[in-house]
Order: structure tokens, then sequence, then C-alpha cells
């Protein structure tokens, strides 16, 4: 029949419609949509404080009376846990051995030395004096460790403090997984760091691109020093690798890459080829990074008693480790355990600050303490949430129980110990400090002072209707001092130059000399303020110096007066390497 | 209907009983059913406690295919997909283009064939695994890298497989071939590689099934632009999880389909050989 189509029509004419149909699918995002990018979200420094939820927001008289060095928290200890729910699901522990997971890492030390290596052997005591045995099992990847502990193979994991938000996500779902940190074993300290080709400080990785290990303290790390900076996450482009050996070794063979965060003792051998530099590693951000252990909620319940006696046993072995015997015996002991040489495992103990009974007493209870535990594991959530790897916010005291640090404080040698984490900085001049190296960051703060005042507090009368109310002139400052107080902890070892500047709207009209003292006057009257708010903060670790009008905020609008109304914190390395 | 029935229950244990195309089905979704149920038992309860096996290790069959929106659109499966497709095509490809043709010298020329076999060797019996850190170091890209490990990894089974299938086109093809006066590259071009093509075309498309799961390997070990591996990576690492129980599904279903696919273009292009 003439003109009937085709069976070939037929076929082409389905795959028009089929191509149509696609076509409209792709357009509106539904066949191939473009998924969600990792690093949109735009960070504001100064949220990263504002987001506490123990902060009074708005104004607050200026308070003359020299706050206490401690001010601990009042709740009971344990009672905001969220309660485990039904049976406990975890192994049972098989000839009372309790099975511990851990890293290659130095913090490990005193539990290695106290366990006398991996293997379940040595018995550790109950308070009660009941015997049980720790098998410590070593897994270096976290998400396997992760898994193994949701299964219950493990009862308690290890990781960062900054990583267990990530962990939450999984862990939240069921109530007897949910994890339980009850001591600190260690800050990190020079085993993380940031190595780069050509560039001197954080601020100059705008644009490049950098290598590192995705969801892990080398994320944490990077991120938190770039938000110091005053760097958009999103100015960075990011090599992710398996893990921080990697990135090391994509750093070093591939020169697109700029940077990478890597670990002990890659970062060391990479900053001595020629060209390279450790911008900065956790021996100047000494209190950053913290390791933290954590049992299962169920296991907790069960063994609160088990759990008080590795706290004990932990804090019992940092003391022993002070002796140089037993360092030597536990370097034989990891280089078994980790399979390296000796030598290197002595060398490695060096990463890892153990903190002792009075340092954890600070980081869990403390809540002046700018370095604590709420605050660090804020400053994940802030981090994390904005890179959008979180999705809600489980508070800090739903995961950490200080009843065993608070119970400890009754027994003498624990209550005893002092705190010796603290660098003793020597009073030094500003010249002396910027001449001896550059500085590793810059972190621009606002703080709009009154004109001709240098007083933080300064108040203002404004109508508000008709009542006249009283009210800070920057009620941002609060904000800006934890901002500050915080950068200052977390950089425990290193110098800090407050710089103060002042408009130029006067320029002409009055001397340099006299703008000049009021710049700093208002960066003294900063230093004062930190100090006084945070006595955990020693006074010489900060200069403060005036800049005058020299030094506008934007060299190309040098007249916006309200930026240039500003101070700037510098951080600097302590000593030249 | 009844009849149907009861042929499919009184075959059951006749040793090489054939079922109808319902009985088959009906076995196959037996067993789908049974892993489901199992998987429903396990994963039920009123609380996340009462569950026998806890959410935090695996989800509910609704919670992992509840999870398929958020795999569609916001970890862009469909683009991740085609990541992993186009690195196939490329490695696999390029081994294809490679080992073909020196095969087809290997099953015409023995000499030749004793010359590769050390290579075939090698290759048919590393772990490919083990050929990883060798790709990283080769190759200057990530993509590279990818491509590289999936040419390693596939080119001597390939090359293996089209000797073999030259080498045993039937003599007597060739004895007529000659009787009829023949000459040597008449012989190659027009009786021992069009005679092969079908068997090649379909060692191909099994090979391929085999690329394919390795590039989700590669995938895993690094991740550089996407890829099905890459996304099982992340949801491992970040969650949520149900997406890497998920992501099974999807991976054994875009392979089953490719392979259809891939037997009907045979089954279209060698139309004479699937004349039964």
């Amino acid at each position: 029949m003439a003109g009937k189509p085709k069976p070939a029509f037929f076929i082409f004419l389905g795959l028009i419609v089929v191509a149509l149909v696609g076509f409209a699918l792709w357009r509106m995002d539904i066949l191939a949509p473009k998924g969600k990018s990792d690093n949109v979200g735009q960070i504001d420094p100064n949220e990263l404080n504002k987001i506490k939820k123990d902060q009074p927001g708005g104004a607050e008289a200026p308070d003359d009376k020299a706050p206490t060095t401690v001010k601990e928290y009042k709740f009971v200890a344990a009672s905001k846990l969220p309660p485990v729910k039904g049976v406990s699901n975890y192994q049972p522990l098989k000839d009372n051995t309790v099975r511990f997971a851990l890293n290659v890492w130095a913090g490990w030390a005193p539990i290695i030395l106290a366990n006398e290596g991996l293997k379940p052997g040595k018995v550790w005591k109950t308070p009660a004096g009941k015997s049980f045995k720790v098998d410590l099992v070593l897994i270096d990847d976290p998400v396997v460790m992760r898994d193994k502990y949701a299964a219950g193979q493990v009862h308690i994991g290890w990781a960062t403090l900054d990583m267990v938000p990530l962990f939450l996500e999984e862990l939240r779902k069921d109530s007897r997984v949910m994890p339980r940190v009850y001591q600190q074993v260690d800050w990190s300290n020079g085993g993380d760091g940031i190595v780069a080709r050509g560039l001197s400080s954080i601020n100059e990785l705008r644009g490049k691109t950098v290598a590192l290990a995705q969801n892990s303290p080398s994320e944490y790390f990077l991120i938190n020093a770039l938000i110091n900076a005053g760097v958009q996450p999103s100015e960075v482009k990011y090599r992710f690798t398996a893990d921080a050996f990697q990135a090391a070794t994509a750093f070093n063979s591939r020169k697109e890459i700029a940077a990478c965060v890597s670990w002990a003792p890659d970062i060391y051998n990479l900053a001595k080829v020629k060209g390279n530099k450790l911008i900065v590693s956790t021996a100047t951000a000494n209190k950053l990074i913290a390791d933290v252990w954590f049992a299962r909620a169920d296991f907790a319940k069960d063994n609160m008693d088990i759990l008080e006696g590795l706290v004990r046993g932990i804090f019992d072995a940092m003391e022993e480790l002070k002796l140089q015997d037993n360092k030597q015996k536990v370097a034989k002991l990891m280089a078994t355990a980790y399979n390296m040489p000796a030598n290197e495992a002595m060398s490695m103990l060096g990463d890892a600050h153990s903190t002792n009974y009075a340092e954890n007493r600070e980081f869990f209870l403390n809540q002046n303490n700018p370095t604590n535990f709420e605050r660090t594991w804020d400053s994940a959530y802030y981090i994390y949430s904005r890179l959008r790897k979180v999705t809600e916010k489980t508070p800090f005291d739903q995961v950490m129980d200080f009843s065993i640090i608070k119970k400890l404080g009754s027994v003498a040698k624990y209550a005893g110990q002092k705190n010796d984490y603290e660098v003793t900085f020597a009073p030094k001049s500003v010249t002396a400090i910027k001449a001896e190296s550059g500085e590793i960051l810059t972190k621009t703060v606002v703080i709009h002072f009154f004109p001709n005042s240098w007083d933080l507090g300064k108040t203002i009368t404004k109508q508000v209707g008709n009542r006249s109310v009283e009210e800070l002139y920057d009620p941002n400052v609060k904000f800006v001092l934890e901002e500050i107080g915080k950068l200052a902890g977390q950089f425990g070892a290193s110098r800090i130059i407050i710089e103060g500047h002042t408009d130029s709207s006067m320029k002409g009209k009055v001397s340099f000399d006299a703008v000049q003292e009021l710049s700093r006057n208002r960066a003294n009257s900063v230093k004062e303020a930190l100090i006084k708010k945070y006595k955990s903060l020693q006074p010489n670790q900060f200069s403060a110096v005036g800049m005058g009008w020299n030094t506008p905020a934007d060299a190309g609008d040098p007249d916006n007066h309200a930026k240039n109304r500003r101070v700037e914190v510098k951080i600097y390395p302590l000593e030249t390497e | 209907m009844l009849r149907g029935l009861r042929g499919f229950f009184t075959g059951f244990f006749k040793i090489r009983n054939e079922p109808t195309m319902v009985g088959r089905l009906l076995m196959g979704g037996l067993c789908l059913g049974l892993i489901g149920f199992l998987w429903w038992l396990v994963t039920r309860g009123v609380t996340p406690e009462a569950r026998i096996v806890s959410p935090a290790v695996l989800g509910s069959p609704q919670e992992v295919f509840g999870s398929f929106r958020s795999l569609w659109f916001e970890r862009a499966l469909t683009r991740n997909t085609l990541v992993s497709l186009v690195l196939v095509a490329k490695g696999f490809g390029l081994a294809a283009l490679v080992a073909i043709p020196i095969g087809v010298l290997c099953g015409t020329f023995n000499r030749v064939n004793a010359f590769f076999a050390p290579i075939t060797i090698f290759g048919r019996n590393i772990p490919v695994v083990a050929l990883v850190p060798l790709t990283f170091v080769l190759a200057n890209t990530d993509e590279g890298s990818k491509i590289l490990f999936l040419f390693m990894a596939c080119v001597s089974f390939v090359l293996f497989d089209a000797t073999q299938i030259i080498a045993k086109v039937p003599e007597k093809y060739l004895d007529t071939a000659y009787t009829l006066g023949a000459s040597r590259p008449q012989i190659v071009f027009k009786v021992l590689l069009p005679l092969a093509l079908p068997d090649l075309f379909n060692s191909l498309r099994l090979l391929f099934g085999l690329a394919f799961g390795y590039i989700i390997m590669a995938e895993m070990l690094s991740q550089g632009e996407g890829g099905l591996g890459t996304l099982i990576y992340i949801s491992q690492k970040k969650g949520p999880r149900e997406h890497v129980y998920l992501l099974l599904f999807v991976i054994t279903l875009v392979a089953y389909l490719l392979d259809r696919m891939m037997y009907f273009i045979g089954k279209m292009l060698f139309r004479y050989r699937y004349t039964d």
C-alpha cells in the first residue's frame, strides 16, 4: 500500500520522542541533576562564636571584678546524656577483655605502656579491685573503625574530637552506639602540619590547590586555619586523597598542588626540600586537635567501673612516661605494635602531648578555657555544618561525660597534678618578633571604637520610643574577644601581635603621634580585655602595637573609615627555624 | 493454567527438566522475595534498639530505597554513572584496540604467540589491585591513571581470548580457502577474521562486564572526577550509609542492562549465529 510508513519510520519517530523527553528532563535537572557540591557555604569567622547557645546575645555591662580563673559546669555529671534504650548490643567481653581500637599515633603511648603492648595480658584493676584485660586493636582507617564499633566488635573507639561529629551522622541512629567521651589523651603537638611550595603564610593559599584527606583532622586543621586567616574555604581548591600520606605523595609529585596537609614525619621531610616551607604545624597550633577515646553508650552503662579503671591506668602511665627508662620501654612496645624501628617510635613520641589530669579537668570542666571540649566541639560542628558534612547538631553534653574526671578530683594523686603544657613567653618587642620571621596568618577583626575612645565597653544612650536605653557602642565586642581568645588558645605556642589601626579622617588636622597613640591604646585595651577574660592566657604571649592610619584595611579604598577602625591579629611562630 | 502449575511441581525434581518462562520467573522472584523478607525481618522494630541488626549497621529496606531520591538528586547518580561508563569505555576501548590486532597475529602465527606469551601469563595471573600503585606512578592525572589501570587489567585478557578464538577457527575453512586459491592475506581477512568476529564480540561483551567491576574498584581507591565507586566511598565516609547498599543495586542493574544491550547488538550484527 502506498504511503504506509515502514517500521524504520516508527523507530525513528520513537527515538525523537525519547530524545525530546530526555532533553526536557535534563533541562529540568531531573535526568542528570548536578548534585550538591561540598565547598559552598560561606563562612563568617565572627559567626564561629555567635553559634554558642550559652552566649547571651546583646550587651553586657562591663565587669570590673576579675572573673575567677575556673568556672566549672554546674549541671550534674552525665545528666544530659541521652538515655540508652533496649538491650546492650556489643559483643560480650571474652575473658573479661575490653576491645579498644587505636591508630598509629604517638598519643597512645600511655595506654600501650599501661597494657605492656597491644595484646591482652596485663591485668588491669577497676577501682573496686575487679580485674579486666584490654585488647588494643589497631584499626588505622577511621571509617572501618567506626563500622566495627557500630557493630559492637570493638567497645571503645579512637578519634580526634573534631571527628566525632562526623561519626555521629551514622551513630546517632541507635542510642546504644552513641559515643561517650571520658578522657582526653593528648593534644597533637607537631604531629599535623601544612607544607607549601613557595608560600609563607596561610593567607597566601587563596586560589591555590591543597592536597589533603577529606573528613579527617587534616581537613579540620586546614579549614580552621583558613577561616582564622580570613580566607573562605571556597577560595581554595582541594585535591582529596585517601589518607594524609597520599596527600604528601601527591604534593611531592604534582607541581600544580601548592600545599598539603599531612602528618609527621612526612611534613618534616617535605619541609626540608628546597622551596618548601612548613607554614604551620600543631607545634604552634598546639591546642587545636584533641585526641580522645569514646565508649559505646550501652557498654558504658554496664561497665562504668572498667572505664574508670582505664582512665586511671592511662593517667598513671602518663606520669610513668616522664621517666626516660619508660620512654624507651614504650618505644620498643610501639615499635612492635606499629611495625616500625624503635628509634622512629622514639622520635614519634614528640608528636603528641599527653594531657594529664589537670589538663583534662581544664578541658572537660572549665567553661572559661578558650580551648575546652565545648568550644572545640562547637568549632568542629560549625565548620562541618558549613561544609555540609553534618546535618543536625548534637550538643556537646550528649557526648561528653565528665563524671570520672570530676570524681578523680577527690583522689590526691590526680588532684595534685599541675598543667605542664604551658609555654613560657619571655617579653619581646614587636619589631624583634616581626624581624625574626614572617607571620603564619593574619586575622582581621573589626571592633568599632567610639571616636577618640579606646574603651571596649563604651556605652552610648539611645532613644527607643520614649525610653532612653544604654547599650554598647559595638555589641560585637564580646564575640570578637571570644574569637581572638580561641585563636590564641588554639595557637598556644605562638606569639600574637595585636595591631591597632585608626581611620584617616583627621589626616592633616592632628599629628601622627596622637593618632598612633590612640591606635596603640586600642590594641592595648584588646590585649588587656583578653587577659582579663581568659586567665589561662599569658600576658607575654601578646604584644600590642599602634599603626595609626598608615596601613588602611584596603589599599584600594583608603578612605573607608569604618573599615579602617580595626584591630588585626597576627600569629607569629615562637622561634625561627 | 492448573496443568501448568502441576507441571511446575511434578517437574521440580526431574533431572534437567526445563520449566516454563513463568516458572523460571517464579523461582527468581522467590529468591528475591526471600532475601527481602530476611532483610526486613532483621531490620524491623518499633525503636532502633529493638531491631535485630542496629540501624547504625544496616538500614531497613524502606530506609535504603527511601534514600534513592537523595542519591539521584544530591549525589548526582546519573552524572556519576556516566563518568564511570566513559572511563571504562576509554580504558577498555584502548585495550581492545591494542589487543585485538595483536591477538589476530598471535592466533595466526604461533611464533608471535610465543613472543607475547609472557605478557599474557603475567597479565592474567597478577591480582589487579596490585597494579594500582604502579598506575598512579605512571600516569600524570587521576583520569589517566584510571584509564591506564583498566588498560593494564584488561589487555592481556582480550589478547588471550582473541588469540584463542582465531586459533580455534576450524581447519576445514582454511583448507577450502586454500583449495579455492586464496592468498595468505585473504585467509586472514576473508576467512579467519569474519569467522571469529561473533565469538570475538561475545568475548568483549563478557570482558566489558569485568572491566566495569574494575573501574568501580579504581574509583573507590582514588577519587578525582567522581564515578560510582567514588559515590560508594563518599557514602561510606560521610553517609548516608543507605546509599552504599543502594549503590550495590544500581551497579548490578547498570551492569546487567549493559550486558543485555550488547547481547542484542551482537544478535543483530551476527544474525546467522543466532538462528536457532
